[in-house]
């Protein structure tokens, strides 16, 4: 049994086991807990990492909970934090909080085929949810993974996606926005909603699931739109300024509903009508 | 819990408010509801006055420069290395190749102190604050018309007027409960026109708003007095009761209608027209100016043509009329009231004046006083880089980010032989030095300081310094002591208010006992004086107010091909100067983490700059990159950077060009280039 | 039911604070009153409500989180005696049981409940309002009740820990003497509640259109007064400081009136402009926690508009917005 702190906000101390660079900007961590217990997650869920002396940082788990007791997370060096976490190697200490927020609801997705489409750093959460369904594939329909980056350098987990693409009815799709010039690159050019318009899928049967940067939701929920899919069958993760995750500090409110302990993940229709949800 | 009543440490408005203490660490604010200014409310600065006192980066102890590398000492050794230093610059190179900078975050008594360290032990005039950078062309031009170079009335007066004009001025953020003052005025009713070129919050509330080109004022001015001459609209009894000099004015302005300001200052005849005579038309009116009047090579001409403008239509020395600049700092009136000035002593006596040296000299001990009027701070910089400064002492003062022109700032400050900072962070400019003397910061001292409304308050002792950091007022006694001379030995500071009250008229009749709860307002010359809330009510400081007519000159520096944009610096509401404590402050910090430019959106979209992408601002004199913020504040040909960050540093682009009378830097206008910053 | 004079009642709160660390009303020397205790001042328990909020006493402006030295995590400790607030009129009641049920959410808030927990709270009510005014009775939320009239004292113990604090006082003997304060209560009127629920309605209605916030937005100087000083306002940030020693780590007030409030590392800010954080302030109140926690979370302290130096505390804005957009013609257009 995992023991949880005597205070809310006092983090669980982890060690890091191993880093690996995902691209420039992004680093692939694989924790584990220094006391060696399970995290105890579910995919779609995050941790509020911390590193006394330079705060906290929401970060989804990126790994399934099936892969044992250790765990991943993917980490755009952005601010301070990313920046402190991103200094730090194998063997270093880290603190964590959660795993915290509403998963993604495994019971509703059983049976379903899944279309998984992300931007950037949004593919960290995916995963674990991909993850997720191939160590259980008997449990899900179809999985179609969609991704775009703004260059090629700059696609995530490139060395795993042809392990997704060769499990039994995962199929992959990869864009960027731009090429580097001289690159050798010979993918699709474009933004990842141009990927959506040729799927073949059935809106009874799909659940689509988003995670991305907050530009990027209206247009792929207009492309799905029109593939007939309802506000019902579309699945958002959404991103907030989080400094507590567990619903006290207010910083991730939508409304009357907060991003942290309300979601991340949230079915459409829960928050479409929500003022500054989108 | 513990409350403790004492005074805002961020801008000259002056609230009063409640530091939370418990177990010796502040933990929280509470304002004053009795206060005549806070009256239960505070800014964001205010509320969050606590939050960078215990902040770790404080300096606990003297560092001395060995090797090349600052290492910590003891209070023995660095003051006995400070005065070493500096006595050897004055055995070389004379008293007058020293330079000392005062603080308008000082008290009061220590900026009187310092005064009298570099008078009466370093025998130089040379002795300034940063008031140079703000209001020192008020200063030179109130004092010209008025005889006082300050605020003439008080912050409530603006809940009794019929008209403000507030012009370079941006009060919601650099004077926050006074620009919320002016906007309760208006919602009242009062009648509020704005003459700015950024379309700051003011002028969404203003009758009349007025975009005048940067550095055209002075037109802007003239033209609307050319107005009211010409429609007769002046107040006449007034002119002729307690004014001089009118025939001289008339004659000057008589050639700016409104056609021709509009020409220069790039309104409409017709704005002008409406304004000077909404102006002209109120009961009472009062001119509100800060550093967009200031900050000119033109600023005393500026600060003069308000004065005119005011005398013209009898709106001085009543309540709810008058001209009043809006102090900086929260004591950097006191910094001039102190003689923290290299031409006065305390109370504006001119160091000129034989019967006023004897008297300073008499009271001090000792021999005579130096009489040449020293080196303003802007001009010392060069005279260090001509060799001439050779030995600076700067307490409190970031002069590194705040000077124009900062490499010109740099190069001087690395040529000295012998520099010394007095500071609570280890500052840019504390990074050059070869002493760095750790002080407390205001909730660690006792004091007062003394507001823009002339309110002179009480600062006090919430908790104690950190380390060994010891209060300015003891380190500047110690160094005196420490060389040798006498009168420097006080009780606290009140004593040394007693010898400030003997010494300066205006002071006369305060003692700290008078000054509780919320101060009094100078001048206050006797125990039984109730402090004067209006200036020149029955007749002006000089007499008879004295118009003084201004020609208009151009600023130094215009667009041109090269850099076709016009650069404004300055503050924004959550940043105070270089940021030394609200970049410390998490609230605060969290608001504005970056420096950036505003740009309009006509210009950004001809650039193809993009919100918060890297912009290359470049000016004659350097470059930075910072951040592009597309907003239709300013207008077309227009940026604003703010000069709170090093890492984006406004003041590597300003121009260094003084004012001739002031000295005041042109910090509001220079040209510039810019582009997208791949 | 007990009954005090002034100097007894000065003597009760002496005794008190051998066991408990007494909070109540007092007058600072430049007559502002806070939340102190006996020895910061003369007590002020007249006069209504504080200007700054009493559940500060639970939620204070900063608190510790933890301290981390070398390899040792500091949470911190409890206080060393429970406190005794008196202070709270009934509206600060209705704003302190509202955060203590917001605090208590699971998961529990420990930092709150290391101060709320043991603690004693007292009302102040009766004819001890801002010039004599009556302030209504209350006893939801309270372990104690001191009401005033022109006679001095009565204290009703509301809780178990009440009757034990206050057991060896001397009883009131004049049952006619507290029915003044019940037919006093029964007959107070509010106009502003009838305001408070018009203006929820519009909200909740979506009859306010964006130009009414952008008005407001550009009255705000941002001086997140408002938000620091309401007794229902929990939202807080987190800073941390590193030192030789170590880290600290603290909570303190924080202001959605902030534009940093929102803004992720990204520079996507869900409460980008002036417009939507000010409508953001009085939306959360009167809309947003009425769809939450089924209660609207202003309670009309008056704190808002005491400290907005710019007249839009949510009253102003509430009378403004029903004005304006809360005619009839309004509604049936629906
Ligand atoms: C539910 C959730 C899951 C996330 N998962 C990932 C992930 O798997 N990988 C990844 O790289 N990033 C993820 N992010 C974004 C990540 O939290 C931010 O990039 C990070 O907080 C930036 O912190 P910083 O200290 O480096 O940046 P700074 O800009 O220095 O942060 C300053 C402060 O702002 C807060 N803050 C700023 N931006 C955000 C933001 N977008 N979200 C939350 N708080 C913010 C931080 O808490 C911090 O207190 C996620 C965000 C959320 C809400
Ligand atoms: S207005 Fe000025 S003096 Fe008042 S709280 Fe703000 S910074 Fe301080
Ligand atoms: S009146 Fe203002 S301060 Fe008081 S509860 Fe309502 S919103 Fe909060
Ligand atoms: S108190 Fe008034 S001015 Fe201050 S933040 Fe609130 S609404 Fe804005
Ligand atoms: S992150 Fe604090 S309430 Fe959601």
């Amino acid at each position: 049994m995992t023991t949880s702190p005597p205070s809310l906000y006092q983090p669980v101390p982890c060690d890091i086991v191993s880093v690996s660079d995902l691209t420039p900007d992004e680093k692939l961590f694989r924790v584990i807990r220094s006391d060696g217990a399970p995290l105890g997650h579910l995919p779609g869920q995050f941790l509020q990492i911390s590193l006394p002396g330079w705060g906290e940082a929401p970060i989804s788990v990126a790994s399934s909970p099936t892969r044992g007791n250790s765990f991943e997370l993917g980490v755009r060096r952005v601010g301070s934090l990313t920046s402190e976490l991103h200094r730090r190697g194998a063997g270093k200490r880290i603190g964590i909080r959660g795993p915290f927020g509403r998963p993604f609801d495994l019971l509703f997705l059983g049976g379903q085929d899944l279309l998984l489409i992300s931007g950037g750093c949004g593919l960290a959460p995916l995963r674990s949810l991909i993850q997720y369904c191939q160590d259980r594939a008997e449990e899900f329909g179809s999985v179609t993974i969609l991704h775009g980056a703004k260059n090629p350098d700059h696609l995530l987990f490139k060395n795993e996606i042809s392990s997704w693409e060769s499990t039994a009815r995962f199929a992959c799709g990869l864009t960027v926005d731009d090429t580097a010039p001289g690159g050798c690159y010979d993918g699709n050019l474009g933004q990842v909603t141009s990927l959506i318009p040729p799927l073949q899928l059935d809106p009874l049967r799909t659940v689509a699931i988003i995670v991305g940067p907050p530009v990027m939701y209206r247009s792929v929920i207009h492309e799905l739109e029109r593939k007939g899919l309802h506000a019902g069958r579309i699945v958002v993760s959404l991103e907030r300024q989080m400094q507590c995750g567990v619903g006290k500090c207010g910083h991730c409110s939508i409304e009357h509903l907060l991003c942290c302990k309300d979601g991340p993940v949230f079915l459409l229709s829960e928050i479409e009508h929500l003022r500054g949800a989108l | 819990m513990k409350r403790t009543l004492t005074v805002c440490p961020y801008c000259g408005t002056g609230c009063m408010l409640y530091l939370v203490s418990q177990g010796g660490r502040l933990v929280g604010v509470e304002p004053s509801s009795t206060h005549p200014v806070s009256r239960g409310s505070l800014c964001v600065k205010g509320w969050n006055a606590h939050a960078f006192v215990h902040h770790p980066d404080r300096l606990t102890s003297p560092l001395v420069r060995e090797k090349g590398e600052l290492r910590p000492a003891t209070w023995d050794e660095a003051i006995t290395v400070v005065v070493a230093g500096l006595k050897g610059v004055q055995d070389r190179h004379g008293s007058d190749a020293l330079m000392f900078a005062s603080s308008a975050k000082a008290t009061n008594e220590e900026n009187y102190l310092l005064m009298k360290l570099a008078r009466r032990v370093f025998a130089t005039n040379n002795i300034d604050h940063c008031a140079r950078l703000c209001h020192s062309s008020t200063v030179t031009g109130l004092t010209d018309c008025f005889g006082s170079g300050a605020m003439t009335n008080s912050i409530a007066c603006l809940d009794d007027t019929d008209l403000i004009f507030v012009i370079g001025s941006n009060t919601t953020e650099q004077h926050p409960l006074i620009g919320s003052r002016i906007m309760a005025a208006a919602r009242r009713g009062a009648r509020l026109i704005v003459a700015d070129n950024r379309r700051i919050r003011l002028a969404r509330h203003a009758d009349l708003h007025l975009r005048h080109h940067n550095g055209s004022d002075v037109a802007l001015l003239n033209s609307m007095m050319q107005v009211i001459i010409s429609q007769g609209l002046t107040n006449l009894s007034f002119r002729e009761r307690r004014t001089e000099n009118y025939p001289l004015l008339a004659e000057s302005v008589a050639e700016w209608t409104p056609e021709r300001g509009a020409a220069v200052t790039g309104l409409t005849p017709g704005e002008i027209v409406d304004a000077a005579r909404l102006f002209a038309g109120a009961s009472s009116a009062m001119i509100i100016y800060a550093m967009g009047i200031t900050q000119h090579s033109h600023g005393v001409d500026n600060v003069r043509c308000c004065a005119n403008l005011a005398l013209l239509t009898g709106n001085v020395g009543r309540n709810g009329a008058g001209v009043n600049p809006l102090r900086g700092q929260n004591n950097v009136q006191g910094g001039c009231d102190m003689g923290a000035l290299p031409e006065y002593y305390s109370g504006y006596q001119s160091v000129g004046d034989p019967a006023i040296r004897q008297k300073f000299a008499r009271y001090w001990g000792g021999s005579d006083l130096p009489a040449t009027p020293g080196l303003p701070l802007t001009r010392a910089m060069d005279a260090a880089l001509q060799g001439r400064i050779r030995g600076m002492f700067i307490m409190g003062e970031n002069p590194l980010l705040s000077d124009p022109d900062q490499t010109h700032a740099r190069l001087a400050l690395e040529k000295l032989d012998f520099l010394v900072v007095q500071e609570i962070f280890l500052t840019e400019t504390a990074r050059l030095a070869h002493v760095v003397l750790p002080s407390a910061c205001y909730a660690e001292k006792e004091g007062t300081f003394t507001s823009t409304e002339r309110r002179v308050q009480l600062v006090r002792k919430v908790v104690e310094p950190p380390g060994e950091a010891l209060a300015d007022w003891q380190i500047i006694s110690a160094l005196a002591r420490s060389a040798g001379c006498g009168g420097f030995s006080y009780d606290g500071p009140s004593e040394i208010m007693a010898e400030i009250a003997v010494l300066t008229p205006q002071y006369g009749g305060i003692t700290y006992e008078r000054l509780a709860p919320h101060g009094l307002q100078w001048p206050c010359s006797t125990p039984d004086d109730p402090g004067t809330p209006i200036l020149h009510r029955e007749q002006f400081t000089c007499g008879l107010g004295r118009f003084s007519p201004v020609t208009y000159r151009p600023p130094a520096e215009l667009p041109d091909e090269e850099y076709p944009f016009v650069l404004t610096t300055g503050r924004t509401y959550c940043h105070w100067h270089t940021g030394t404590m609200t970049r410390r402050t998490h609230l605060l910090d969290r608001e504005e983490r970056a420096p950036f430019v505003e740009i309009n959106p006509l210009d950004a979209t001809r650039l193809g700059l993009r919100e918060r992408e890297p912009a290359r601002v470049t000016s004659r004199r350097g470059s930075i990159i910072v951040a592009a913020r597309i907003s239709t504040i300013v207008p077309p040909g227009v940026l604003f950077i703010p000069f709170h960050f090093v890492e984006g540093a406004a003041n590597l682009l300003t121009n260094n060009v003084l004012d001739p009378e002031s000295s005041i830097p042109e910090f509001k206008i220079c040209a510039v280039s810019v582009r997208r910053e791949a | 039911m007990k009954a005090l004079s002034d100097g007894q009642l000065l003597h009760f709160f002496k005794c008190l604070e051998k066991d408990w660390e007494v909070r109540l009303p007092v007058t600072l020397p430049d007559g502002t009153r806070t939340l102190g205790s006996l020895k910061d001042g003369p007590i002020a328990l007249l006069g209504g409500s504080l200007p700054a909020k009493p559940t500060g006493a639970f939620f204070p402006q900063e608190e510790e989180i933890f301290r981390l030295s070398e390899r040792e995590l500091r949470l911190p400790l409890p206080p060393e005696r429970p406190l005794f607030v008196a202070g709270f009129t009934s509206r600060d009641l209705a704003s302190l049981l509202f955060i203590d049920r917001f605090f208590a959410d699971d998961p529990k808030d420990d930092l709150y409940f290391r101060r709320r927990q043991s603690a004693l709270v007292a009302a102040v009510t009766g004819w001890c309002g801002p010039g004599g005014s009556f302030i209504k009775m209350t006893s939801k939320g309270c372990d104690l009740e001191l009401l005033r009239d022109e006679r001095g004292w009565l204290l009703l113990s509301h809780s178990e820990a009440g009757r034990q604090a206050t057991q060896e006082l001397p009883e009131g003997d004049d049952p006619l003497r507290l029915e003044r304060f019940v037919a006093a209560s029964a007959s107070q009127s509010n106009d502003d509640e009838l305001l408070l629920s018009q203006a929820a309605e519009l909200l909740r209605a979506d009859l306010v259109p964006d130009s009414f916030w952008n008005e407001i937005g550009d009255r705000c100087i941002l001086c997140t007064g408002c938000n620091l000083v309401c007794p229902t306002c929990t939202c807080f940030g987190i800073r941390d400081w590193r030192s030789a020693s170590g880290v600290e780590r603290i909570r303190m007030w924080d202001s959605c009136q902030l534009e940093g409030f929102m803004r992720e590392a990204g520079g996507h800010n869900p409460l980008g402009s002036e417009a939507l954080r000010s409508r953001r302030r009085i939306h959360h109140k009167l809309a947003a926690d009425l769809m939450r926690w089924g209660e609207i979370s202003c309670f009309l302290c008056g704190r808002c508009d005491a400290t907005c130096p710019t007249g839009i505390g949510i009253v102003s804005v509430m009378k403004e917005m029903v004005a304006r957009h809360g005619g009839p013609a309004n509604q049936r257009s629906r």
